[in-house]
């Protein structure tokens, strides 16, 4: 059960941002169009749940609010179990996690048929973080080995699906004597890219340990140079974001909001004393508003967050855990905060959380305020459509067959 | 270079000692037939001395008494004219001469039937056993892999030339499932320069392959079968050199001597290297370093993939003793080198990154058969090997195809910066007893005790060593066997113990103050027992029935829980064994007609029924795999196996395996609805293949004395798909692959001591695949020269 929570913490929730560029008004769902305009279809990545031999399959489907599709003898097989898939200028990017060897990297768009046409395959290094930035995609690979602290960046043109740049870290420098940095994840601010760090130690049996477990930093780069500017810190949280997990989301307003999942540890144990929390950075600043904190234990009577979506207007569909278990666990308790107001209000109409064996982290935002998310029960797979407003779900597409990995959305190319 | 001057001098020195080894008062030699072939129980008579003996494997005979001035020796065999030499003590050397036997052509159904070889003497056991002839293939340039491809039920799947990694598979068992030993002492860690994929085929005189059953002698746990390599073992003094050379400048070269006095000392010296530079050519997609884009389906050779070893493996000791038939103090050193093309796929491609190692293993060996009663027979065998293994990563690259390559600054690797050293030092006692309580019953008891305690050095940070806490495992398997033989009919029953211990250091925080830590001390233990059965009827004299059932046991292996040290896997110390319930049914039946044609047929049907698989996922972050108990299999199979011979002069053959091996986890992850894979076939395993083969004997048209010898292999594998073949619409698979292999054997000198072979493997330079889609050699030349006594 286990296995499955840790694959879906690969698969990291991007498509939301990338909603806001790719969604054209003349753009339809509905077959409102005339005969031969073609549609836009959602993408679904399922992994079957096996033992060994796992490939993910693409999926299409019209709609997600009900039917069923299924694995079985369907599905555009993927070459390589554990794989990542980003969305940006309508292009889907499926990524090989190649354990630190590069991976081939394969670019879909949406045919006229309403069917994934591949346009390219390129190869890339296996990275631990990357994100859409403008019409880039930003990819890092990040030294665990105190004898190597190096992170290196590359910069993807997503139009030619080649790489423009790259260029290299030192992460021991932005970390306190005897550690070095992890970006959790990258996130665009304004021109920015804000890259969330915990520190590790690297080595001596305790590579993810960190004697700093009450702490939050941001390295704040120029783009497209990926220089240094600042590093913002706060003790107030533990760091942003976690391992392959992105803590920090912008609102309309250009504000970010950081999550803190409050999961550092030493020596396999948890060693922060500080809340799960929300804090923020708002708009043209550079250091944490030290007005401004939203601890998510208290309002959620002893949860933590492990991931987050960003659904507009302030509204974010949260992922919850209680027990901590494992700093790579996904939480499987949904809520909808407003950080605005500090409202949380877990959803009705999901699964019992002991009954959901995978959840989908890398989801989908609708423009009308549906948030879809992938969950395996025990008994299938199913996208619930989250409507956030009166934070209910609905089941909606069944996915035999398979783990949901990921959930996206193509307009066609033509 | 020095190796070979090496070769040069051992072998001198055997031919000199060969020379002052005569002795006065005992007659020896060898028994062969008119081809040369050592014949196997002949009678060696010496007229009115009233004494004789019967030739062993080799052929060869020692008679021992106060022999006298003319003597007269009678030599007979089934199927053979019985044969009067005359010799003369005083005038001829009454050592090492040999008798040729001529064979009785009318004769040869007795022959087939009661002049049963060692090896088919063994393939009429209960078990379901295919035994390889080696020495028919000493000609060849195969190492004992290769070999082992050749037996129905068997592939062995690699990664590429020469000192590739092999992985071998046996009705669906793979890897660690099925053990290797080496004369029933199994080869675990016995480190990279001694493996399946260096040792030369000249080092085994036969190969046996148990398949689901394993007998108590071998003891062990296997899950789903075993390899015993029996190695070449010459009472008498013995030299075979041989070398070759072939494409993508592949240099193999071999030494066997043995010197065996009259006192019964003995010195046996083995020593083999393997040099290429695997540099054949490839089809990939290369990338361009900066824009990440492929130039698709370019053919390039490989560049980062040179291999080499040197073993040498010394014996000194006592044959022949009143207290010991074989007495040997030995050591086995070895030293290999690396180099590493590519990661799991073709994608992932090095420039540096590259291995050494090397095995130091003192060794001892006692045999004896009647000691101290009669029907006794003890074996004894204890060897350590304090041998280290090292990988080296540790320039900061990245490399494509076309071997170009970017330089990054500062401290890395290709993959990971790595340079760690291991030393596993492990340990293999293995003792058995065999007691023949009369003519029906035997019972036998056998014991291996294997230990590991292991030492790991970061080479790239020796401050880091503090950290490495002692990991060890002891295993002990224990095997009580019984067995009941009547004329037509032989039972076998057996129980084992599987028992391991393991002891490690686990890091942990005592105060829950940051930065504190601690080790505590950590000991688990498993216990399990499994038991079964074999059995044999001959319904007629030529067709043969078998049957035998095991539940078996694997442990977990050291590297399986505790990981190679964060090279590719981390350790799991809560691993549980794999256990299997094993099911053979199988018939032979042999016929000729003409008496000049001779027919065998052979198949075995075979289930398999499978828990609690060892299989590797990735570990949390994703970095390492890490061994886990995860999938239940069943597989219900069918070999079979024709064999044409016509005299000696043609022999072919053909062998196809069917398995079809299926997924029987029924749930997984959690989930209470049945796995969408459930009952599927498992992917990325052939699952109809075959081999086929044909040998034609003639003499040569220029010198009738000299033998010549034509062979033809063909390698069959049925296409089959990476990943589970129900899912998909767009599927990727690995596609059928055919290859043929040829050699031609020329022998010549006195009694045809040097052979010379021509041998091409994959004829028509086919694209071969294994593990995934990494490519094999095309098309490739060996040439090689062999002088043996």
């Amino acid at each position: 059960m286990k296995k499955i929570n840790l694959f879906n913490l690969v698969i990291l929730a991007l498509s939301l941002a990338v909603v806001g560029c790719s969604s054209d008004d003349d753009t339809n769902v509905d077959n409102g169009g005339g005969e031969n305009e073609a549609q836009a279809r959602y993408v679904i990545a399922a992994t079957p749940v096996a033992s060994e031999g796992v490939a993910d399959y693409l999926l299409t489907a019209n709609n997600l609010s009900e039917g069923s599709i299924s694995t079985a003898g369907n599905g555009i097989e993927q070459d390589g179990t554990y794989r990542y898939y980003v969305t940006n200028n309508n292009k889907f990017f499926s990524l090989l996690y190649g354990q630190g060897n590069p991976g081939a990297v394969t670019t879909y768009e949406l045919g006229g048929e309403g069917t994934l046409q591949m346009l390219s395959d390129f190869q890339s290094e296996t990275v631990q973080a990357f994100a859409p930035v403008n019409e880039d995609v930003l990819l890092m690979k990040i030294s665990r080995n105190a004898d190597a602290p190096v992170a290196s960046w590359y910069r993807l043109d997503t139009e030619t699906s080649q790489f423009v740049d790259e260029g290299q870290i030192n992460t021991a420098a932005l970390a306190p004597e005897g550690e070095q940095a992890f970006f959790s994840w990258l996130t665009q601010v304004g021109d920015k890219v804000y890259a969330p760090f915990f520190t590790v130690k690297a080595c001596c049996n305790d590579s993810f340990g960190t004697s700093y477990p009450d702490q939050s930093w941001v390295a704040v780069y120029s783009y497209p140079e990926m220089e240094l500017e600042t590093i913002i810190e706060d003790d107030r949280t533990s760091f942003i974001g976690r391992y392959f997990t992105n803590g920090l989301s912008v609102d309309e307003t250009g504000d970010a909001y950081a999550f803190s999942s409050a999961v550092a540890v030493s020596n396999g144990d948890f060693s922060s004393t500080k809340p799960s929390a929300v804090t923020r950075i708002k708009n043209g600043t550079t250091a944490f508003d030290e007005t401004y904190l939203f601890d998510l234990e208290e309002a959620s009577g002893g949860y933590y967050v492990t991931d987050h979506v960003y659904a507009g207007n302030g509204n974010f569909v949260v992922f919850m855990n209680k027990e901590k278990t494992s700093a790579y666990a996904t939480g499987n308790s949904l809520a909808v905060i407003n950080v605005y107001n500090k409202t949380f209000d877990w959803i009705s109409g999901m699964p019992d959380a002991e009954n959901i064996t995978s959840i989908t982290t890398n989801n989908y935002v609708g423009e009308d305020g549906i948030v879809n998310i992938g969950v395996t029960t025990r008994e299938s797979s199913f996208v619930y459509n989250i409507d956030i407003a009166t934070a209910a779900a609905s089941q909606g597409l069944e996915v035999q067959g398979g783990n949901i990995t990921a959930i996206s959305k193509l307009d066609s190319a033509k | 270079m020095q190796y070979r001057k090496l070769l040069v001098i051992l072998g001198l020195l055997c031919f000199r000692i060969s020379i002052f080894a005569q002795a006065s008062n005992e007659i020896s030699g060898v028994v062969k037939d008119q081809n040369g072939n050592p014949v196997f129980g002949a009678t060696v008579i010496v007229k009115d001395y009233n004494t004789g003996a019967v030739t062993n494997e080799a052929g060869h005979f020692l008679i021992k008494g106060d022999f006298r001035g003319q003597l007269e020796l009678e030599t007979s065999f089934l199927g053979y004219k019985t044969k009067n030499t005359s010799l003369d003590l005083e005038a001829e050397n009454h050592t090492g001469f040999t008798i040729q036997l001529e064979e009785l052509a009318t004769n040869l159904e007795t022959v087939n039937i009661s002049a049963k070889s060692k090896i088919q003497q063994i393939e009429a056991l209960a078990y379901n056993i295919d035994v390889i002839d080696a020495k028919k293939l000493h000609n060849t340039t195969l190492d004992i892999g290769h070999a082992l491809d050749r037996v129905s039920g068997i592939r062995i799947r690699e990664d590429g030339g020469v000192g590739s990694r092999m992985n071998l598979s046996m009705n669906g068992f793979r890897g660690n499932q099925v053990k290797i030993f080496i004369d029933g002492i199994p080869m675990e860690n016995f480190g990279s320069s001694f493996q399946l994929n260096n040792i030369p085929i000249n080092l085994a005189e036969r190969i046996e392959v148990y398949k689901g059953v394993v007998p108590v002698g071998l003891g062990a746990d296997a899950l789903g079968g075993a390899v015993n390599i029996v190695t070449n073992t010459y009472d008498k003094n013995h030299l075979d050199v041989s070398y070759s050379y072939g494409s993508f400048n592949t240099h193999r070269s071999n030494l066997n001597a043995v010197f065996v006095n009259k006192s019964g000392f003995t010195v046996q010296l083995n020593a083999f290297q393997n040099y290429s530079d695997n540099d054949y050519k490839v089809n990939v997609d290369v990338a361009d370093l900066q824009t990440g884009e492929y130039f698709p389906n370019e053919e390039v050779k490989r560049f980062n993939d040179e291999y080499h070893n040197e073993t040498f493996i010394g014996n000194i000791g006592v044959v022949n003793k009143p207290y010991a038939d074989r007495l040997l103090f030995g050591i086995t050193l070895g030293q290999n080198y690396r180099e590493i093309q590519t990661g799991a796929r073709q994608v992932s491609v090095y420039g540096e990154r590259h291995t050494r190692g090397n095995t130091i293993m003192p060794s001892f060996k006692y045999q004896k058969k009647n000691l101290l009663v009669e029907g006794l027979d003890v074996n004894l065998n204890a060897n350590y090997n304090l041998g280290k293994e090292k990988i080296i990563d540790t320039v900061h690259r990245r490399y494509n195809w076309f071997g170009s390559y970017v330089d990054y600054d500062g401290p890395g690797g290709e993959r990971t910066y790595t340079h760690a050293e291991f030393q596993n030092n492990n340990g293999v006692v293995t003792a058995s007893f065999d007691y023949k309580i009369n003519e029906e019953h035997a019972i036998s008891l056998s014991n291996v005790l294997n230990t590991f305690d292991r030492e790991r050095k970061n080479l790239l940070n020796t401050e880091n060593d503090l950290y490495e806490q002692p990991q060890k495992s002891n295993k002990n398997v224990l095997g009580l066997g019984y067995k009941f033989d009547k004329e037509d009919w032989s039972i076998t029953g057996f129980v084992k113990n599987y028992n391991q211990v393991n002891i490690f250091e686990e890091a942990y925080n005592p105060t829950g103050n940051y930065g504190d830590v601690a080790y505590r001390h950590k000991k688990d233990r498993f216990n399990d027992f499994g038991y079964g059965f074999a059995e044999t009827y001959f319904l007629t004299e030529d067709l043969q029935v078998k049957a035998s059932f095991e539940k078996s046991y694997r442990l977990p292996e050291p590297n399986e829980l505790y990981g190679d040290g964060g090279i590719l896997f981390e350790g799991n110390t809560s691993l549980k064994p794999e256990s299997s319930y094993n099911y053979n049914l199988g018939a032979s039946y042999w016929f000729n007609f003409n008496n000049l044609h001779q027919i065998n047929l052979s198949a075995n049907g075979f289930y398999r029924d499978s828990r609690d698989f060892i299989r590797p996922i990735l570990n949390q972050n994703q970095v390492l795999q890490v061994m886990d108990n995860l999938a239940d299999v069943t597989n219900l199979g069918v070999e079979t196996e024709v064999r044409y011979s016509f005299k000696d002069k043609l022999s072919a053959g053909a062998n196809l395996t069917y398995q079809n091996l299926r997924n029987n986890t029924k749930y997984v992850g959690g989930q209470t609805s049945e796995s969408v894979v459930y009952r599927d076939r498992i992917p990325n395993i052939p699952y109809f293949y075959g081999n086929a083969d044909a040998s034609y004997n003639f003499k040569s048209p220029l010198n009738k004395s000299h033998p010549v010898s034509v062979g033809y292999n063909l390698l069959y594998v049925h296409a089959f798909y990476l990943y589970w073949p129900s899912l998909g619409n767009t599927k990727l698979d690995v596609p059928e692959q055919v290859s043929h292999d040829m050699n031609i054997t020329y022998n010549f000198g006195e009694e045809s001591n040097f052979q010379l072979t021509v041998e091409c493997r994959n004829i028509f330079d086919k694209k071969l695949y294994d593990n995934f889609s990494l490519q094999k050699p095309g098309r490739s030349f060996t040439g090689k020269i062999r002088y043996s006594f």
